[in-house]
C-alpha cells in the first residue's frame, strides 16, 4: 500500500500523480507499488513540489507496519525516538 | 519541471477496465473520463495494462498521446468485448525481438519446437517426439471439447458446444456468451503483453492468418486455468449483467492466478523452446544517433 498527501501543490503534480494513483481526496493520493515505481513516484513529487509539501507512506515490515518519507516545508516534521518514526508538530511562527 | 512520463512494467500494474460512455480527455496532465453531466473521474492509466473502449466512448489526441506514454494498450471493443475494432499500439517497438518471433514462425522445425512447448505447457506432460502438430492439435481439440463438457456437468448446465455468431451476438446461448465476453477479458491482456515485451500479436505458432494470432497463442496457454471454468460458473448463476459478472470475475481470477507476473515469462519461455538466440544487430549497422533511454518499464515499451 502507497498513500501520499499533497499540500499546496500545483495541479500539473496534482494530475501527474494521477496518472498512477488514485485521488481519493484533494491532494490524497492512493496505490500500491514496487519500491522502484514508487521512487519514480517520489521524484515526480521532488521535482514538481515546488512551495508545497508532501508526504508519502507505504507497507513496510518494521513494526509499526509502515515508514514515510516527508518532502518540503511543514509544521509536522518526522521525529524518531527509540527507533521508532513519530511526527513533531512545531508552533506558529508566522506572525 | 516534472520529469517525463515513462511506463512502468506490465507485473505492477491492473489487468483491465471497461469504460462505456464518456469522453476520454486529459485534465491537468491526468487521464479522465468525462460523462454527459460533466463529471470527471480519474483514470490511473499508467497502472493499468489495457483500457477496454466500449461503444460511447470518445477519445481526444492528448488522451491517447498519455496512454501511449505510459504504455496502456487502447482496445476498441464491440457488444461485450467480442469483436476488436482497432487497437493503439504502446510497444512492439523491438526489432530484435519482432526478428527472432520471425524466424522462429518461418522455420518449420523451430515453429514445431514452440508449438510442442505451447501444448506441453497446456497438457502438463511431455508429447512423444514424433508428433506433428496435425496431431498434437487434434489431442488439443479433443481435450478442450471434453474440459467444456467438463465444467458444464460440473456447474450442472446444458453444454450444445462452442458456438457463436460474430454477426449476431444475441443469437448465442448464455454459456457461449460468457465464454465469449471471459475470452476477449484475456485476450486484451495478453496482447497488452505481447506488445510490452516486444513481440508482434499478428505472428502466431498455433493460430496463423489473424491480426491476433499469437495472442490467441498465449492466452490459450492461461485460459482454462482461469477464464474458461469463471464463464461457466457465471453461466449456471443468476444475473441480471452476464458481462459484467464476467468481467468481474475474470479480474479475480487474473489476480488468483497472478497472471500479470507470469504472462511475460511465459512467452519468454514458449519461445526459448526454439532453442536460439534473440539475434545481434547485424556488425555493421549503424546505432541509434541518440541513445535509448532506461525505462523501468518492459522492453518494448517506448521510452
Amino acid at each position: 500500500m502507497l498513500v501520499i498527501v499533497l499540500e499546496n501543490a500545483p495541479d500539473r503534480l496534482r494530475g501527474r500523480l494521477a496518472v498512477w494513483l488514485l485521488e481519493v481526496r484533494a491532494g490524497v493520493y492512493v496505490g500500491d507499488y514496487s519500491v522502484k515505481v514508487r521512487e519514480m513516484i517520489v521524484q515526480n513529487i521532488e521535482e514538481g513540489l515546488e512551495d508545497g509539501n508532501a508526504v508519502v507512506l507505504w507497507s513496510s515490515p518494521n513494526e509499526t507496519g509502515f515508514d514515510f518519507l516527508t518532502m518540503g516545508e511543514s509544521r509536522r516534521i518526522p521525529k524518531e525516538m527509540d527507533g521508532i518514526k513519530l511526527i513533531s508538530f512545531l508552533p506558529d511562527t508566522s506572525e | 519541471m516534472l520529469p517525463k512520463l515513462k511506463p512502468i512494467a506490465i507485473k505492477e500494474r491492473f489487468s483491465l477496465l471497461f469504460l462505456e460512455k464518456g469522453e476520454l480527455d486529459v485534465v491537468d496532465g491526468a487521464f479522465v473520463i468525462i460523462d454527459k453531466t460533466g463529471v470527471r473521474s480519474h483514470i490511473p492509466v499508467g497502472g493499468i495494462a489495457c483500457l477496454m473502449l466500449e461503444p460511447g466512448t470518445r477519445v481526444s489526441h492528448a488522451a491517447v498521446v498519455l496512454a501511449s506514454r505510459v504504455g496502456c494498450l487502447l482496445i476498441w471493443v464491440g457488444e461485450a468485448g467480442v469483436r476488436l475494432y482497432s487497437a493503439g499500439q504502446p510497444g512492439g517497438a523491438r526489432a530484435d525481438r519482432l526478428l527472432y518471433q520471425a524466424k522462429l514462425a518461418l522455420d518449420d522445425d523451430l515453429r514445431r519446437r514452440v508449438v510442442r512447448k505451447m501444448y506441453e505447457m497446456r497438457f502438463n506432460e511431455l508429447l512423444p517426439d514424433h508428433y506433428s502438430v496435425e496431431q498434437m492439435r487434434g489431442m488439443e481439440a479433443v481435450r478442450v471439447k471434453k474440459m467444456y463438457q467438463l465444467f458444464a456437468q460440473q456447474y450442472g448446465i446444458e453444454w450444445k458446444g462452442r458456438s457463436y455468431d460474430p454477426e449476431d451476438w444475441d443469437s448465442a446461448d448464455v454459456q457461449n456468451k460468457c465464454l465469449s465476453s471471459a475470452t476477449s477479458c484475456i485476450y486484451g491482456v495478453a496482447e497488452a503483453a505481447i506488445l510490452a515485451a516486444g513481440y508482434s500479436p499478428a505472428v502466431g505458432f498455433i493460430h496463423t492468418g489473424k491480426p491476433r494470432s499469437f495472442v490467441y497463442d498465449i492466452a490459450d496457454l492461461f485460459k482454462f486455468e482461469t477464464v474458461v471454468p469463471l464463464a461457466f460458473r457465471i453461466a449456471s448463476e443468476k444475473h441480471n449483467n452476464y458481462e459484467r459478472a464476467v468481467r468481474l470475475a475474470c479480474r479475480d481470477a487474473f489476480r488468483e492466478t497472478r497472471l500479470l507476473k507470469k504472462i511475460i515469462p511465459t512467452i519468454e519461455e514458449v519461445l526459448s523452446a526454439g532453442g536460439i538466440e534473440i539475434p545481434d544487430a547485424p556488425e555493421e549497422s549503424v546505432p541509434p544517433a541518440i541513445p535509448n533511454e532506461r525505462s523501468i518499464g518492459d522492453v518494448g515499451h517506448r521510452t
